[in-house]
């Protein structure tokens, strides 16, 4: 069988490569951004390959071969219901933030070469089905997001940097001490994940260790509070499509490891554990939320609110592990992977536009701005669209995601679900009140215009359509038709045991 | 005897090739010298491979043949070979230059013998021959910070040999015999035990350069030539971790609690070596306390010595990444210059790919996969906490921590705008930029073909 993961995984590493090499011989902005271009877009076609040759509820399309047999360490790649979607959407963001950074011209082709690499590290995370391999490209995430940041974010990007390479480099230890000890305690000892998962290792205290171990390393990179405070500082100082990749696709990983490997590795753990998780995602889920409501900065605001769906994401993942029937856990699981899918794009365009909108007007802080509406309407209502979307509004992405999310908490932990429900008011409240202020209101008339030159004040350019347009588009397609991508999930959480 | 003399062919090779080494010397060809050097270590490592497999003794058990031994001279004879390479920038013209290639075989010859070592007098054997090549090397230069350096080195090599020597003493007293294998009758007599141990870890400790015995080091390294730093930091250092392996392996526990004495030694050095070479600006001292540091994570495997099917194998791969990693990360400070301020800009416009090597030798001094320093660390986690010892493999992982501090404090810089006139780049050589690009090479080869180390040690 054609390779087709492996091609997927390492078509954009190769691309990198190219241009690494080809840079020798001096490149031009426009072709290392074209090349960054053409194979995103490649890899994105390859990944619909891969969900058109069929997914099944198990891990299917395997590809294996021996590595470190000695240490039952290999190369595995599978995918199933569950990273078939994240793997989706994270070829879609990177082809989409690819498009919108073609006007970076300082080190361009470190840009594009980066921004491949990191696709390679994110796209083996979600593929990967060996625990050496799932972490030796959780760590290569790291460092090439330390890079972006320090190399194109804004003013204070050295420190933004260094805070989310040691915040998360510390998460990564306690996930190793996790994975070891899911290795150790094997009969026999191996990292295949698929052993792992059908016959989970551990019991007793070693099995609370580890995922006690395992939580926090996830804990911290989805990030859930209080362990969340390298967000806003990444975010605030990456250059805008950076930041559609953190909040978008690195954040995932941690909610995919909680899923992968402590629900399905420390079920038993996991279940003790579950009403203290849920408590921390409820108090997470508003936190980030009220947070968000007190910030001027837009991006600030969407950089907060992603703390606040990825607490429901967790919630979700706790929900479906305390869970005794099999009815709320489906409705909690396939929730959290749609409301993962969701974020990704929803939030993705959100930092596109907000940095569209700082592109143009200077700044980010909304008392500075208003009635961006009435004079770039294209972009006014993009934003007001995707941010309906992260509100929760029916017919839009986010909608069918918490719904059942909410729903499976219902039914386990009726409390935690009426309590959490608070969040999606606040979000609606500060969204409105971000419209309302940025978009809405009197135009500013002229004044601001001759300082930052009105030539920048144009509305959507093709580029920028080409960037964010394909994501508004999969917000309503997911909001409308979310079977799309329910059924290949729900195939694969309905196999899980309860 | 000639079954004996056919299984240390590699080690009459190294001693060979240093007398040829020194017969070029005496003939004023120092470029022969250096090829002699180079090819006599990478045959002698080449001799050593059919041997593999073997696990035996020579000359009545005094030098053991095994895993650990045949590795040892897998790793170390071509990092000798390599550091001889690293010497020519710095040395090419000088007087004497034929002996230092010389002296390096012949501190190689010591480590081999250190980590083969099955008696007590080839550990003492082993520590003198490493140690009076090491310090001459060190002294090369014949200024006054070399002289310095080399004399404090001395001193401490003679003050902890003469405690090791006096601690063997209770064991030859205790046992009759100055075979480890003999050790086995120290059962119930504590002190004798006690005082060995401690006599070892102290004379071994100080050639590994375990905190606390340590001391020699940063003003070793940063006295003496660079390529001294990487030879002393790497060869020397593995031959004496493997020989306390080997001394470790046949001391019975009834007799001393060692594993806890080293699982604490460990601990310390670890956490003193990450912490000292956080305030360090000069990055030699830095690399040395880093050295110090790495010394600590090789203390894991044997803590975990035949209590852990990983113990061999994690120290082996560990071995072999750490020659490659450091050697590789000396030889760019050997281009860049010793100060930490010269490396500002060095990745982003001056040196990119100088640059890029280097955050690859750091980053795998860290552990960050795929490179060898990760499946080094990930060996060696692993064998601790299979012995038992949790507690250690979360102080190694906090270290781990602590250690990225450390060697961002080099790489950040790297990769802010350059001041200008930070690496005037002349010092660029061809010797230089191979071991660089060996390094890398062998950095990222032994993480990803770990699976060839463990097929002999598992």
């Amino acid at each position: 069988m054609f390779p087709l993961l492996t091609l997927t995984v390492f078509l954009p590493l190769a691309g990198a490569i190219l241009l690494v090499i080809a840079s020798q011989i001096g490149l031009s902005p426009r072709t290392s951004h074209a090349i960054g271009i053409i194979i995103s877009g490649l890899t994105l076609i390859s990944a619909l390959a891969v969900w058109l040759r069929g997914v099944d509820g198990e891990f299917s399309q395997i590809e294996q071969v021996e590595w470190i047999p000695s240490l039952g360490a290999g190369y595995r790649l599978g995918v199933d219901g569950i990273s078939l979607p994240l793997v989706l959407v994270t070829t879609v963001l990177f082809f989409a933030s690819l498009i919108f950074s073609a006007e970076i011209r300082e080190r361009a082709t470190a840009y594009v070469a980066l921004f491949l690499a990191l696709e390679t590290a994110c796209l083996g995370v979600f593929l990967s089905l060996d625990l050496v391999l799932f972490y030796v490209f959780w760590e290569v995430t790291l460092v090439g997001m330390y890079f972006i940041i320090a190399g194109w974010g804004h003013e204070h990007r050295q420190r933004a940097a260094l805070t989310f390479f040691i915040y998360t480099l510390l998460g990564s230890l306690p996930l190793l001490l996790g994975i070891l000890a899911l290795y150790l305690e094997g009969d026999p000892r191996t990292f295949d994940m698929r052993a792992i998962i059908a016959d989970p290792p551990l019991s007793g205290s070693i099995a609370t260790f580890a995922f006690a171990a395992l939580f926090i390393a996830f804990a911290i990179k989805i990030p859930i509070f209080p362990v969340h405070t390298w967000l806003p500082t990444a975010h605030v100082e990456a250059p805008t499509a950076g930041s559609v990749i953190l909040a978008g696709v690195l954040l995932k990983l941690g909610t995919y490891g909680l899923l992968r490997i402590g629900l399905q590795m420390t079920p038993d753990a996991f279940r003790d554990a579950a009403p203290y998780v849920a408590i921390i995602a409820v108090i997470s889920a508003l936190y980030g939320a009220f947070i968000a409501l007190a910030q001027s900065d837009l991006k600030r605001l969407v950089a907060y609110t992603s703390v606040n769906h990825m607490g429901y994401v967790a919630l979700g993942i706790a929900a479906a592990a305390a869970a005794t029937s099999a009815g709320d856990r489906d409705f909690a699981l396939d929730g959290a992977v749609l409301q993962m899918v969701s974020h990704g794009i929803v939030t993705g365009a959100l930092f596109l536009l907000v940095g569209m909108v700082q592109e143009r007007t200077g700044t980010r802080e909304m008392g500075e701005i208003s009635g961006l509406l009435g004079r770039v309407p294209r972009l006014g209502w993009a934003f007001i669209l995707a941010a309906f979307a992260s509100l929760g509004l029916p017919g839009l992405a986010h909608f069918p995601a918490e719904f059942q999310i909410f729903l499976g908490t219902f039914g386990v932990w009726p409390v935690a679900a009426a309590i959490v429900v608070i969040g999606i008011v606040v979000t609606a409240g500060l969204y409105l009140r971000a419209i309302q202020a940025a978009f809405l209101g009197p135009s500013p008339d002229g004044s601001n215009d001759d300082a930052s030159g009105t030539s920048r004040f144009g509305d959507l350019s093709f580029r920028e359509i080409g960037a964010v347009g394909p994501l508004l588009v999969l917000t309503v397609a997911i909001g409308v038709y979310p079977t799309m991508l329910l059924d290949a999930i729900h195939r694969t959480i309905d196999l899980l045991p309860v | 005897m000639s079954r004996d003399l056919g299984l240390i062919i590699p080690e009459i090779a190294i001693v060979i090739t240093a007398v040829l080494a020194l017969v070029a010397e005496m003939l004023r060809r120092p470029r022969l010298a250096l090829i002699a050097t180079v090819v006599g270590l990478l045959a002698a490592a080449l001799l050593t491979i059919p041997l593999f497999g073997e696990d035996t003794t020579v000359f009545l058990g005094t030098y053991r043949i095994d895993d650990l031994s045949l590795w040892a001279k897998v790793i170390i004879l071509p990092a000798t070979a390599l550091s001889a390479i690293l010497f020519i920038p710095e040395i090419r013209g000088t007087d004497r230059e034929g002996t230092v290639y010389s002296l390096l075989s012949f501190v190689a010859a010591g480590s081999v013998i250190l980590a083969g070592a099955g008696d007590i007098m080839f550990i003492v054997l082993g520590v003198l021959i490493s140690s009076l090549g090491s310090f001459v090397l060190v002294a090369y230069p014949r200024d006054d910070r070399a002289t310095e350096a080399a004399m404090k080195y001395f001193v401490f090599g003679s003050v902890t040999g003469a405690m090791m020597i006096f601690g063997l003493t209770y064991w030859f007293g205790a046992t009759g015999s100055t075979l480890l294998s003999e050790l086995d009758r120290l059962d119930g007599r504590e002190l004798a035990g006690i005082a060995g141990l401690l006599g070892v870890l102290i004379g071994l400790g100080y050639k590994a350069s375990i905190a606390p015995f340590h001391f020699w080091a940063p003003d070793a390294y940063d006295g003496g030539p660079v390529a001294a730093a990487a030879f002393i930091s790497i060869v020397p250092k593995i031959g004496a971790i493997f020989g306390i392996a080997q001394v470790m392996r046949s001391l019975p526990e009834s007799a001393v609690e060692w594993p806890l004495l080293i699982a604490l030694l460990a601990a310390f050095s670890m956490t003193f070596g990450n912490l000292a070479a956080l305030v360090q600006t000069n990055l030699i001292r830095l690399l040395a306390y880093s050295s110090i540091a790495q010394a600590g994570y090789f203390l894991l495997a044997i803590v975990a010595l035949d209590r852990s099917d990983l113990d061999i194998s994690a120290l082996v791969v560990f071995a072999a990444a750490y020659a490659a990693m450091n050697l590789g990360a000396f030889a760019v400070v050997g281009w860049a210059g010793r100060d930490l301020e010269g490396f500002r800009g060095v990745g982003r416009t001056l040196a990119p790919w100088h640059g890029a090597a280097m955050v690859i030798f750091l980053l795998s001094l860290v552990g960050v996969p795929p490179l060898g320093g990760f499946v080094g660390k990930l060996l060696l986690f692993g064998a601790a906490i299979d012995a038992g010892y949790t507690w250690l493999a979360v102080v190694g992982i906090l270290n781990t921590v602590l250690s990225l501090a450390v060697y961002l404090r080099v790489i950040v810089p790297m990769y802010q705008p350059a001041d200008g006139d930070a690496v005037s780049g002349e010092s660029r050589s061809i010797a230089r930029t191979s071991i660089t690009v060996l390094s890398v090479l062998l950095t990222l080869g032994i993480g990803i073909g770990a699976q060839v180390i463990l097929t002999t040690t598992i």
